[in-house]
């Protein structure tokens, strides 16, 4: 590996950061507006995949930005595993911007200047986060993503959105802490933060007992955004912001930077070596395990379309962070993998509940039945994801999970291996009614979904969790409750219309994209084939092999 | 002339002060012209004395030509000159939102003069009995500053910080009594060795310790002795809100930092451990409790008065810890706090011209109405909470490091814990400005004329919100400041 010393990380980073002031001008001008965040996100991805190649062959691009006094050296540097991050957040960044114009404008968002220069802030700490060459850089951007995201949640300004976002602050700040004092405590302990592929080595010489405190910081910490239970609670809150948002940031920029740290800590912190001496691999794995599998039958008692999504990515995230923690060549493979493949899958399933919003109003799943007649497209890229999300061939999230089982099978996991499988099943058991009553069912004839209603600890009334309590709605019906919420204040053009199918049943829309505008269609079918791509041919697609440079590169780890 | 820049730093001030009253016969309002060009004098001079420290190491001066320990001594060294350089810029800014927002009386100058001279003396002197005099001449010029606020109301808070800081200089001075009986002398670098000679467990060294040390924490407002201090800030007009609450505590607890390191040193610290100890667990007090009553407040300035109670603690705890990184980090956190704190109390006067909001329900909804001061409000509230790269995360991650270096693991829980903390009380506020509907209606204040602001008054807060992630470049040099100062501290 050399170091270049070269530009091109802190631009990637500053791009959009440079953006921030111009797009808040342009705040009367909506078509140059959005004209300048489609051309920097064009630009940042242009320079991020202009470092690939380098990196590929083994160079690594460095920006020193200088030293702030003791332990807080400013260093920017692309190597795989940056790359890795960087390159995913900054191409689904250009893919969620057309996205973000086409809903923002269906639904006439209020604040879409705001809205905007929140998104490449965003992204310019994403980036950040990604080409943080120590853990103080990586903590200065993984703040500044806290601080940028959470007008991004706070979008709706109604108070469940100002709940969602103190909440949202309350946790990754929380976590953020917890980073801090394990920073300190890793400086303290080695005299410094830099990443090292195969970890610090001063550290596994170190005080076994606060080595183990920094691990667990440092790991709690990022977990927060990685939403790993039981400090999970804040992603399902913020899917109150808009879908884009939803789909960006609490599928791949926020949740994966929180992913990414873990990630940063396993390999480059502490190493996989040093890990297993000190023994904190294994919990690590036991709460991620756990994390999957309680996450997906919470997702099975969510009838808003978008918490389960969430319940979904929380499980998700936690195959990634088993994968990292089983410390077996293949296994960090199928890890770091499932970054991208999740990414690409969970991008085009937000993208869809979102269309469905737009166009009909509709966000609670049991009023989806024959929805496949109105927005065929939609429902056909959402099928595809969901299959990539179980594991099934073909699409991107079978590799990955491949990859995994075999980790953890060579690793004699074979309790992990079959979490990964009882989730794979579950998978099934919540995206397939979706799909299936989209084609095969109409609104006047479905059957009841297998919803789990029970009551958590078997007391009460059973009641679905999620989409519109009867506390907060007290009295309201069902399906009137919801498309009030905020829709109704801000455009009134819909108030008679509370989604669901309208009377008579869905319109008949064809498959030639007649159910939403291309704005919105031509992200998801992007999304659904990057996500075919990845499973298809995934060293091809570039991030399959930037994985085997990352894992190629540790030392002690078969690859 | 340049040997003698350390005492002009005093004298010029006290001159100065000495206009408006005269001038007050002929003429009505000159005392901002007579306070602007005297503090450009101290501005000047105070650069010349940074850059004389920082090219050829401390000064010391004595006074009169009598020489030290019988004479007074004035020293500068590397803390000195970044404190005497925070005075001068803070007074500037001072009085360039002054120059609009008043109040514009002459009388009013001649005191805001003398606050200068009073905190530029405690700085720059060597001496315990001085610092005595400058601790007192600044007290009353702050009382009469606090009181030169409209309504009874002033003249109430005035009255409080009058009372509670007058307990506090006399425990001062009562500390520096027994002292003086213990050494015989009141000059800092002979005390610090006469004090060793007298022994740690004496006695009279121990009183005068715990004097001294609990007479400069009543000034610097820790609770539970900071009950002068919501009233102060909140009651006084917002020039001098902001000034006191820059200036006023930091040079306090500068004084207290030259106490513990020049006078008692280190080697006094680690032989009573105890008195560290404690001092540590105050702070630590002061951190939650502080951040509490903050969070308690509905009103924006005592919040913000409460939020110094808190973040001094952040700083004392600091130099409690003693180690040369904690000692760096409480100083960078006392600069960076002064402008932060600064900043907000003159953002706050800004929004309650321009839209009369004074409370946290107030504060809904009116971001647009003044865009440029609740933006700096919002940044600088960010800066405060620690988020980096901001000054306010700088000096609290070298607090941190000091602290886990000691193994003080509860400091550094409480450290950490203060984040969020301060976020309790500043989150809420960032939220209603962008992200609530408006609870005063805007004609409400177009109705009574809605005061004007001033383009100075603006630029002043968009400084120090700019300076708040700016300085936290300038930490490497306050790192080699440290380090030309006459501390002994604690080994790594």
């Amino acid at each position: 590996m050399t170091d270049v010393t070269s530009l091109r990380p802190l631009f990637a980073v500053l791009v959009s950061a440079v953006a921030i002031p111009v797009i808040l001008s342009l705040r009367s001008r909506p078509n140059v507006r959005e004209g300048v965040t489609l051309t920097v996100a064009a630009t940042k991805f242009a320079l991020v995949a202009s470092m690939v190649p380098g990196v590929l062959s083994g160079t690594t691009y460095v920006t020193r930005i200088g030293e702030l006094g003791d332990g807080i050296s400013l260093v920017l540097r692309a190597d795989p595993l940056g790359i890795l991050f960087a390159l995913l957040a900054s191409l689904l960044w250009i893919v969620t911007s057309f996205y973000s114009i086409g809903y923002m404008r269906g639904l006439s968002e209020h604040a879409q200047t705001r809205y905007f220069a929140s998104f490449a802030a965003s992204l310019a700490s994403a980036v950040g986060v990604a080409f943080g060459a120590n853990l103080v850089t990586l903590f200065v951007f993984y703040e500044l993503l806290t601080v940028s995201t959470y007008p991004l949640v706070t979008h709706d300004e109604t108070d469940e959105a100002r709940a969602a976002g103190r909440k949202y602050l309350t946790y990754t700040f929380g976590g953020g802490v917890a980073v801090l004092g394990g920073t300190a405590l890793v400086y303290v302990l080695t005299g410094t933060t830099a990443f090292t592929p195969g970890g610090i080595e001063a550290l596994a010489g170190a005080d076994p007992t606060l080595a183990r405190v920094a691990f667990g910081l440092l790991a709690g910490g990022f977990g927060v955004k990685a939403a790993l239970m039981p400090v999970h609670s804040w992603l399902p809150d913020a899917m109150v912001a808009p879908t884009p948002v939803s789909g960006l940031l609490h599928a791949v920029a926020v949740v994966k930077s929180g992913i990414f740290g873990i990630a940063r800590v396993v390999l480059d912190v502490f190493g996989t070596e040093t890990m297993a001496e000190l023994g904190v691999a294994a919990p690590l794995a036991v709460v991620a395990a756990i994390t999957l599998l309680t996450a997906s039958v919470i997702a099975l008692r969510q009838d808003n379309l978008k918490r389960r999504l969430a319940y979904s990515t929380i499980s998700q995230l936690s195959y990634i962070v088993l994968g990292l923690a089983l410390l077996e060549g293949e296994a960090l493979v199928g890890g770091l993998l499932h970054i991208p493949a999740h990414a690409f899958m969970k991008l085009t399933l937000f993208f869809c509940a979102g269309a469905i919003h737009v166009e009909t109003h509709t966000d609670d799943i049991s009023d989806m039945a024959g929805i496949g007649d109105r927005m065929p497209l939609t429902m056909a890229a959402f099928a595809v994801a969901a299959a990539g999300m179980a594991g099934i061939p073909l699409i991107a999230g079978f590799v990955s999970k491949w990859y995994i089982v075999i980790g953890a099978l060579e690793g004699g996991g074979l309790v992990f291996a079959g979490a990964l499988l009882v989730s794979g099943v579950l998978n099934i058991a919540y995206f397939w009614p979706i799909v299936y009553q989209a084609y095969f069912e109409s609104p006047d004839g479905h059957d009841k979904k297998p919803l789990v209603t029970a009551a958590l600890g078997g007391r009460g009334s059973p009641r679905a969790d999620g989409g519109h309590e009867a506390a907060t709605h007290a009295g309201a019906d069902e399906t009137a409750a919801h498309g009030d919420d905020h829709e109704a204040a801000t455009h009134e053009g819909h108030d008679d219309h509370h989604g669901g199918p309208p009377a008579g049943g869905w319109d008949v829309r064809g498959w030639r994209g007649a159910e939403s505008t291309w704005f919105m269609l031509g992200p998801i079918l992007t999304a659904a084939s990057l996500s075919v791509l990845l499973g298809v041919v995934p060293r091809t697609a570039v991030f399959l092999r930037i994985i085997e440079t990352v894992v190629g590169s540790l030392p002690g780890v078969m690859g | 002339m340049i040997d003698h820049l350390i005492v002009l730093l005093v004298v010029l001030p006290i001159l100065g002060a000495a206009v408006p009253p005269l001038a007050s016969l002929r003429y009505d309002r000159v005392g901002w012209a007579v306070a602007t060009a005297t503090a450009l004098g101290h501005a000047a001079m105070a650069g010349a004395l940074a850059w004389t420290v920082w090219t050829d190491g401390v000064v010391r001066y004595a006074v009169g030509g009598f020489v030290a320990p019988y004479g007074i001594e004035l020293v500068a060294d590397g803390l000195t000159i970044l404190l005497v350089a925070l005075i001068s810029a803070v007074s500037l800014g001072v009085l360039a939102y002054g120059r609009h927002a008043g109040p514009h009386e002459n009388s009013f100058y001649s005191q805001f003069l003398l606050l200068v001279a009073g905190l530029s003396g405690m700085t720059v002197t060597g001496d315990v009995f001085n610092l005595y005099v400058f601790l007192e001449i600044t007290g009353l010029a702050a009382y009469g500053l606090v009181a030169s606020g409209p309504g009874a109301r002033s003249a109430v808070a005035a009255l409080k910080y009058l009372i509670i800081g007058t307990i506090g200089a006399s425990l001062y001075l009562l500390g520096v009594g027994y002292a003086l009986a213990a050494t015989g002398t009141l000059n800092m670098a002979d005390l610090s060795d006469k004090l060793a000679a007298a022994g740690y467990d004496s006695t009279l060294v121990l009183t005068a310790f715990g004097l001294i040390v609990a007479g400069l924490l009543v000034k610097v407002a820790l609770f539970p002795i900071h009950t002068w201090q919501p009233d102060a800030y909140a009651d006084s007009p917002d020039s001098v809100s902001a000034f006191i609450s820059a200036l006023v505590s930091t040079v306090s607890a500068y004084a207290l930092a030259r106490v513990l390191f020049s006078v008692f040193t280190v080697d006094f610290l680690e032989a009573v451990p105890i008195a560290r100890q404690a001092l540590v667990a105050v702070a630590c007090v002061s951190i939650v409790a502080g951040s509490a009553l903050a969070v308690a407040q509905s009103d924006v300035q005592r919040m913000l008065a409460y939020s110094s109670v808190s973040q001094f603690g952040l700083v004392i705890a600091g130099f409690a810890i003693a180690t040369p990184l904690a000692v760096v980090g409480a100083t960078v956190h006392l600069v960076g706090h002064a402008v932060m704190k600064g900043g907000l109390f003159a953002a706050t006067g800004i929004i309650e011209r321009k839209t009369g909001a004074t409370t946290v329900g107030g504060y809904a909804g009116i971001a647009g109405r003044a865009p440029a001061a609740t933006g700096a409000f919002t940044l600088l509230a960010l800066a405060m909470v620690g988020v980096p790269p901001a000054v306010g995360f700088m000096g609290k991650w070298y607090i941190v490091l000091g602290a886990v270096n000691a193994g003080s693991w509860p400091v550094v829980a409480v450290l950490l814990a203060s984040t969020l903390l301060t976020l309790a009380y500043f989150a809420r506020l960032a939220e209603r400005l962008y992200f609530a509907e408006a609870t005063i209606a805007p004609e409400a204040v177009a109705a009574d004329g809605g005061e004007r602001v001033s383009t100075a008054m603006i630029v002043t807060v968009v400084v120090a919100a700019v300076l708040a992630v700016g300085l936290a470049a300038a930490v490497p040099v306050i790192d080699q400041l440290i380090d030309m100062t006459v501390f002994e501290l604690m080994l790594q």
